[in-house]
C-alpha cells in the first residue's frame, strides 16, 4: 500500500489530536513560564544556619530598626522589631541589590579628573541632608576653591505629633511613608487627618476627609480649612511640596511650639562646624555658575527637578552623579557612578520629621557591596584631600562626649543612659544597630521667618503666566494666580 | 481502501501517545545518579536511626535539611561495615572532608518560604505525607532534572503549590501570599 499526501496529512492531525492526550505540551507550556527562574545569574540564598543581625533601615529618614536574619552573611528575611514594625518597602529591602537596572562599574578616576579641570564653581547637590556624610560634603566644598553645598531647604525641620488633633496634609503621604510607620500607626486614633491632593492616594482613601485641590488654589484651601480650626496649637499643616503658603498656616494657629517644634541637630565634633560650608538652596545660586556638579542621590529623600539645576550650570559643565540606576539624574550626567545600595551601605540616618529628640542611628551593612562601587563622601573628600574614612567614629564619640541621651539596643530591648556606656560599647552597639535619643527638654518654637519667605521649589519651576505684561503685572490678576 | 483515512490517523495519535508518555519523559528529565550510595533502611533498621536524628531542627526552628559531612563522619570516620558504598564514600569525602552535593529531591523555587516546624510540630504531619517512604529505601533513586524549567521531577508528583494548597483548605487553614512567598 502506497501512501498519499492525503495518508500524511491525516497522520499529522492523529499526532496533533494524540499530542493533546500526553503531557508534553502542557509540561512544555509551564516550562516556558518557568524558564527563567534557574537561569545562571539568578540570586539563591545559600543554605546553612541563619544568624541574626540587627540593623536600622536606611530606606528613608525614619530609620526603622530591621532584624534580619542571615545565612553566609547574606540576608534571607527582614522583620522590624518588637513595637516598631516595618512597611512594605522594607521588608522588601534585601531584593535591591539584585535589582536588573543596577549598574556595576563606573569611571571615578574620569570623572574626578573633570571635577578638577571644571571651570566654575564645584557643587554638591546633597540630596539627603542631615548625615555624616552630609558634613563631609560641607566639609570639603569649604576646602575646595569655589566650593559650594547644596541641600534642598526644609522649612519643616520637627513635628510633634503626640500633640495633634487635626492633622492638614497638603500631598504629604502620612499614612504611606512621611513619617515613621510605628509612631504614625500609634498617634493615629488621636488626630483627624484631612487630605488635600489633586488625585486622591492611599493616604487620601484612609482620611477621614479627602479634598480634590486644583495644583494652585492650595493657599486659597489652607485658609479655608485654618479659618475652622481653633488657633491652640492643636492642628498641623503639612505639605509635600513644602508651599511656604500652606505651612505659614501653623503660625497663624500658633502650632509653632507645640506640633511644629525645633529640634537640636544631632551633635558633631566642634571642628566639623569651624570647617563646613554654609547651606545653599539651589534656587538661590547664579545662573551659569556651577562649573562640576556632584549629585549624591543614592539615598533620595528629595528630588529637585532638572529645570532649576540646569540654568545654573555653566555650559561646559560636568555633571557627575552616584546612584544604583541610570534611572534618575543618571540622564543628565556625563558620568555615574555606582553606589552601594541598602541593605550594603553604611551610613547613619538623619533624625526623622516625627522625632521630637535628636536621634543617631547606623545602617550596617548584612551583605558585601559589589566591587565597584564609589562612596560618595569618600570621593567628594578625595577631591579635597580630606580624610574622612572615620567620620562615622568621630561624630558617634563627639555624641558620646556629650554625656547627654540613652541608647536603646534592640537585640535586648535595654535603654541605657549614655553615662552608663563607655565611648567604645557606644561604637560597638551603635553597629549591631543600637539607636541614641537625645534627652527630652522643653519644645521649642522654630525660628523660620526666612525659610517661609523662600519660595518652594515647585514654585520655582512654575510656568510664568502668559500675560506678562505692564499691564498684567499691574493688575488685580496677579493676586489671584499667587 | 475502506477506512483508510482512518487507520492512519489513530496510527498518528498511537504515535504521538507512544511518544508523548514514553519518549518525552526521557528527553525532558535528565538523570543523574546521587555522589552517595546511601541506604535509608540501613540506618533505619540496622542502625535504628529515626528521621529526627539526622533531619533536625535547630534551636530556633529552622530546618537542617540534609545532614552535612559533620553529621555522617560522627560515626563514619572509620568503616562501620564492608559495603563498598561505604568505603567510597569515607574515601572520598569523609578522609579529603568534601561536602557531598546532594541532588535535593524537594527543591523549591527561591520564591517560596517553607517552614518544617509548625508543620512537624504544630501539624504533627509525618515526614512520608510529603516525602514519600523514603526513610525505607535501600539506595537513593536516580535523581531525574527538568532540562528546561530545571525543578527535580518529583515536585511534579506532590509538592506543587497545587498539592500544599489541597492539604490547607482540608485543614481549613487559609493563608495570604506573602505566608509562603516571601
Amino acid at each position: 500500500m502506497s501512501s498519499t499526501r492525503r495518508d500524511l496529512l491525516k497522520m499529522t492531525a492523529g499526532v496533533a489530536a494524540g499530542t493533546l492526550f500526553t503531557p508534553a505540551p502542557w509540561r512544555l507550556i509551564t516550562d516556558s513560564a518557568i524558564l527563567s527562574e534557574n537561569w545562571p545569574g539568578i540570586f539563591f540564598s545559600s543554605h546553612g544556619a541563619p544568624t541574626e543581625k540587627f540593623t536600622n533601615c536606611a530606606l528613608c529618614t525614619a530609620g526603622c530598626a530591621v532584624k534580619a536574619r542571615c545565612v553566609n552573611d547574606r540576608p534571607i528575611s527582614l522583620a522590624g522589631v518588637v513595637k516598631s514594625p516595618i512597611c512594605a518597602l522594607g521588608l522588601a529591602g534585601l531584593h535591591m541589590p539584585f535589582h536588573t537596572a543596577r549598574i556595576a562599574h563606573g569611571d571615578a578616576e574620569n570623572a574626578a579628573a573633570a571635577v578638577r579641570a571644571a571651570q566654575g564653581k564645584v557643587a554638591v547637590l546633597d540630596l539627603r541632608p542631615g548625615r555624616t556624610a552630609s558634613w563631609t560634603y560641607r566639609r570639603a566644598m569649604a576646602a575646595l576653591p569655589g566650593g559650594i553645598y547644596l541641600a534642598p531647604q526644609r522649612i519643616l525641620n520637627a513635628v510633634n505629633l503626640a500633640a495633634v488633633k487635626t492633622l492638614v496634609s497638603f500631598g504629604a503621604p502620612v499614612l504611606d511613608g512621611w513619617g515613621t510607620p510605628s509612631k504614625v500607626l500609634a498617634a493615629r486614633e488621636h488626630f483627624s487627618l484631612i487630605q488635600v491632593e489633586k488625585d486622591q492616594s492611599h493616604t487620601g482613601l484612609l482620611a477621614d476627609r479627602w479634598i480634590p485641590v486644583q495644583p494652585g488654589n492650595e493657599p486659597v484651601v489652607a485658609q479655608q480649612i485654618a479659618r475652622d480650626l481653633p488657633a491652640d496649637g492643636s492642628s498641623l499643616f503639612l505639605s509635600s511640596a513644602e508651599l511656604p503658603s500652606v505651612l505659614k498656616m501653623n503660625v497663624t494657629l500658633g502650632n509653632l511650639g507645640h506640633t511644629v517644634i525645633a529640634r537640636n541637630e544631632t551633635p558633631v565634633p566642634a571642628a566639623w562646624s569651624k570647617q563646613a560650608a554654609a547651606v545653599h538652596a539651589i534656587q538661590n545660586v547664579a545662573d551659569r555658575s556651577i562649573g562640576a556638579l556632584l549629585i549624591d542621590e543614592a539615598s533620595a529623600d528629595v528630588a529637585v527637578p532638572w529645570d532649576v539645576i540646569a540654568p545654573k550650570l555653566t555650559n561646559s559643565a560636568v555633571v557627575i552623579t552616584f546612584a544604583s540606576t541610570q534611572a534618575g539624574y543618571g540622564r543628565y550626567a556625563q558620568f555615574v557612578l555606582p553606589a552601594a545600595v541598602y541593605p550594603e551601605v553604611t551610613t547613619d540616618i538623619p533624625t526623622a520629621i516625627d522625632s521630637v529628640v535628636a536621634t543617631f542611628r547606623l545602617a550596617t551593612p548584612l551583605m558585601a557591596a559589589p566591587s565597584g562601587v564609589v562612596d560618595a563622601a569618600e570621593f567628594v573628600a578625595s577631591l579635597a584631600k580630606l580624610d574622612t574614612k572615620d567620620a562615622l567614629q568621630e561624630r558617634a564619640a563627639s555624641i558620646h562626649a556629650t554625656g547627654r541621651g540613652s541608647l536603646l539596643s534592640y537585640s535586648d530591648q535595654k535603654s541605657r543612659p549614655i553615662k552608663d556606656v563607655k565611648a567604645d560599647q557606644f561604637w560597638t552597639a551603635l553597629n549591631a544597630g543600637a539607636c541614641w535619643s537625645d534627652s527630652e527638654s522643653p519644645l521649642k518654637a522654630p525660628r523660620w521667618e526666612a525659610t517661609i519667605a523662600t519660595p518652594a521649589i515647585c514654585e520655582a519651576v512654575r510656568p510664568k503666566p502668559p500675560l506678562f505684561t505692564k499691564l498684567y503685572e499691574e493688575s488685580g490678576l496677579k493676586g489671584i494666580a499667587s | 481502501m475502506k477506512y483508510r483515512g482512518a487507520i492512519f490517523f489513530f496510527v498518528g495519535v498511537a504515535a504521538a501517545l507512544a511518544l508523548g508518555w514514553i519518549g518525552f519523559p526521557r528527553v525532558i528529565y535528565a538523570r543523574r545518579v546521587q555522589p552517595v550510595n546511601f541506604s535509608h533502611k540501613v540506618h533505619a533498621e540496622t542502625a535504628g536511626s529515626k528521621c529526627e536524628d539526622c533531619h533536625t531542627l535547630r534551636a530556633d526552628g529552622s530546618f537542617a535539611g540534609i545532614p552535612g559531612l559533620a553529621q555522617c563522619a560522627g560515626c563514619h570516620t572509620a568503616p562501620m561495615g564492608s559495603t563498598v558504598a561505604e568505603k567510597k564514600f569515607i574515601d572520598e569525602y569523609v578522609t579529603p572532608k568534601r561536602e557531598i552535593a546532594w541532588a535535593v529531591y524537594s527543591q523549591q523555587p527561591i520564591n517560596v518560604y517553607f517552614s518544617h516546624a509548625p508543620h512537624l510540630k504544630l501539624a504533627n504531619l509525618k515526614c512520608e505525607k510529603c516525602h514519600g517512604d523514603e526513610g525505607h529505601a535501600d539506595g537513593p533513586r536516580v535523581y531525574e532534572q527538568d532540562r528546561i524549567g530545571g525543578y527535580p521531577r518529583d515536585v511534579w508528583r506532590s509538592m506543587l503549590m497545587k498539592d500544599c494548597i489541597r492539604c490547607h483548605h482540608q485543614n481549613g487553614l487559609e493563608h495570604s501570599c506573602l505566608d509562603c512567598h516571601k
